[in-house]
């Protein structure tokens, strides 16, 4: 018997489901009554199916006894943020905008996470548009977080982190295109990873900025991400971007020892480009000591200034996304919030010549952090400068004051994992460490992941509110 | 650090644009706008012509 089967892991609950000791039904009831009980005070869901995920549930249980077991993410209630289209569930953007958008087609990772058995509960609230928030001024409003609710979730797969660490859902679908999965995952105590730039297609993802655009998983430890990951992955021809690769077990080899790897700590980051928070500094230290502990090698890498991928970041993200809304913001600027409005708007000021600059630093960002990455297997450095702030205190322009720790990996395109590294002793916030590979290099990144979180008891504490 | 563009000069440049902005929000922008100069600075300096946004075809696309 489950005491709370909303608390299991991805791994733990699909190990159950396959013995036939919990039912996909009993666990999707479960998240439905966690739901119910703390939805009003952390805004979670945009759009709840509750009814829809019991039918799915049913269906997944039926195939289960009928002997057919499809794999770790069967019988596993998850959910969306609300830029990933879903057939016959309006898809908003969290926008005014888009409020009575329904698609008549699942997104080809929706897709594929519904073959792969899992349950899908709702849509999850964002950062309008996945840029603009958090916002009070949307037809619902920002999610809060679990660990604190007067606190900010970060942004923009909002919705998404609350749900995950409070057990509502196991595990959610984030996007990244400047930090959107890292920076919630970190603030709200999971495990997030923006996989390598094409590794996962985003055809039927509400674009932002394509060429930083990534789609991934959110969940509350590494395996589970590793498990989401691969239920994901595929190539897409009808997603120029994504790569035709073969797509490993990403969860086959975690447990393997890291001992002999490289990880290159890129310490100017966190300490100097963007000084990060004392808690913060304190967990790398301590997360270095871990990995030497496992026999790792930790060395300091220098990489080109922090600002200068937070530039070239957010001019490729204003003119890309500016692009994309030019034509609503000029016929209905009205219809969206003020914090998406402004941000976007702002990108319409800046020239081609910027935008072809900034690409061409990009190319040379990219040589910098590719050379620098020689016989290191993992980069590290903060998952966020600092803790969750207060909701209504969040900076609008926050991003172009001080360096996003998380924008490196969207220029640069390589896959990075943001995990927990303990909670800030003061308040009980989560705070995080961040570890970004090789192109389509997710296995080391996973590897590491893992075993710094089997060596750490972060896992073991969940959100106080779900003890009231 | 850039310095903050004029009313006049910020009001020039959104018409140019056709972007309408909300008068609550105009100085607030005109503002950011300030921190967005000091972003384009940044990456509007000399560079080898190696460094470009190339196109690239894949084996396949042969």
């Amino acid at each position: 018997m489950v005491s709370d089967p909303t608390l299991l892991t991805i791994r733990e609950a699909s190990t159950l489901i396959a013995t036939r000791e919990l039912s996909p039904v009993e666990l999707t009831q479960a998240c439905i009554a966690r739901t119910e009980a703390l939805d009003a005070t952390l805004s979670t869901y945009v759009a709840f199916t509750p009814e829809q995920a019991l039918d799915a549930a049913k269906a997944a249980e039926a195939e289960i006894r009928a002997g057919h077991h499809r794999g770790p993410m069967h019988g596993i209630p998850i959910g969306l943020k609300d830029i990933y289209d879903t057939a016959g569930v309006a898809t908003t953007g969290h926008s005014r905008l888009l409020q009575s958008r329904v698609p008549a087609e699942d997104a080809f990772t929706v897709a594929k996470l519904r073959e792969s058995g899992a349950i899908i509960t709702g849509k999850f609230g964002t950062y309008e548009f996945a840029i603009g928030g958090p916002s009070f001024d949307l037809f619902t409003p920002p999610a809060r977080n679990p660990w604190d609710p007067s606190r900010t979730t970060g942004g923009s797969s909002s919705g998404s982190a609350a749900a995950v660490a409070t057990g509502m859902v196991l595990g959610a679908t984030g996007s990244d295109t400047g930090g959107s999965i890292r920076s919630p995952s970190s603030l709200c105590g999971l495990a997030g990873i923006k996989p390598t730039y094409g590794l996962l297609s985003r055809r039927g993802i509400l674009p932002l900025s394509q060429s930083l655009d990534h789609a991934g998983p959110m969940c509350w430890t590494v395996e589970d991400a590793a498990l989401m990951l691969q239920a994901m992955a595929g190539h897409d021809p009808l997603d120029p971007a994504c790569a035709n690769v073969a797509v490993p077990d990403f969860a086959g080899t975690l447990g393997a020892p890291v001992k002999g790897k490289t990880i290159g700590l890129i310490r100017h980051f966190h300490e100097t480009d963007h000084e990060a928070a004392p808690p913060v500094l304190a967990a790398i230290e301590a997360a270095i000591a871990v990995f030497r502990s496992l026999g790792c090698v930790v060395k300091e890498v220098t990489l080109p200034p922090l600002m200068d991928f937070a530039a070239v970041g957010l001019i490729i993200m204003s003119s890309e996304a500016f692009a994309i809304h030019e034509a609503d913001l000029r016929a209905t600027p009205e219809l969206y919030g003020e914090i998406a409005r402004d941000r976007i708007s702002l990108g319409g000021l800046l020239t081609g010549a910027d935008y072809v600059q900034a690409l061409r630093r990009r190319r040379e960002l990219c040589a910098a952090v590719a050379e620098a990455m020689i016989g290191v297997d993992a980069l590290l450095t903060a998952g966020s400068p600092f803790p969750a702030q207060p909701i209504d205190q969040v900076p609008k322009w926050l991003m172009y004051q001080k360096p996003s720790i998380t924008m490196p990996f969207n220029v640069t395109g390589l896959p990075a994992l943001a995990l927990c590294a303990g909670y800030e002793e003061k308040t009980g916030l989560p705070v995080a460490i961040q570890l970004a590979g090789r192109p389509f290099a997710e296995t080391t990144v996973f590897q590491l992941g893992h075993a710094y979180e089997q060596a750490t008891d972060w896992r073991a504490r969940r959100p106080g509110l779900l003890a009231a | 650090m850039s310095e903050t563009i004029s009313v006049e000069a910020f009001r020039l440049l959104l018409d140019r644009a056709g972007i309408r902005v909300k008068p609550e929000s105009f100085e607030d922008m005109r503002n950011a706008y300030t921190l967005l100069q000091a972003m384009r600075e940044r990456v509007r300096t000399s560079r080898g012509y190696d460094a470009e946004p190339a196109h690239i075809f894949t084996p396949a696309d042969r």
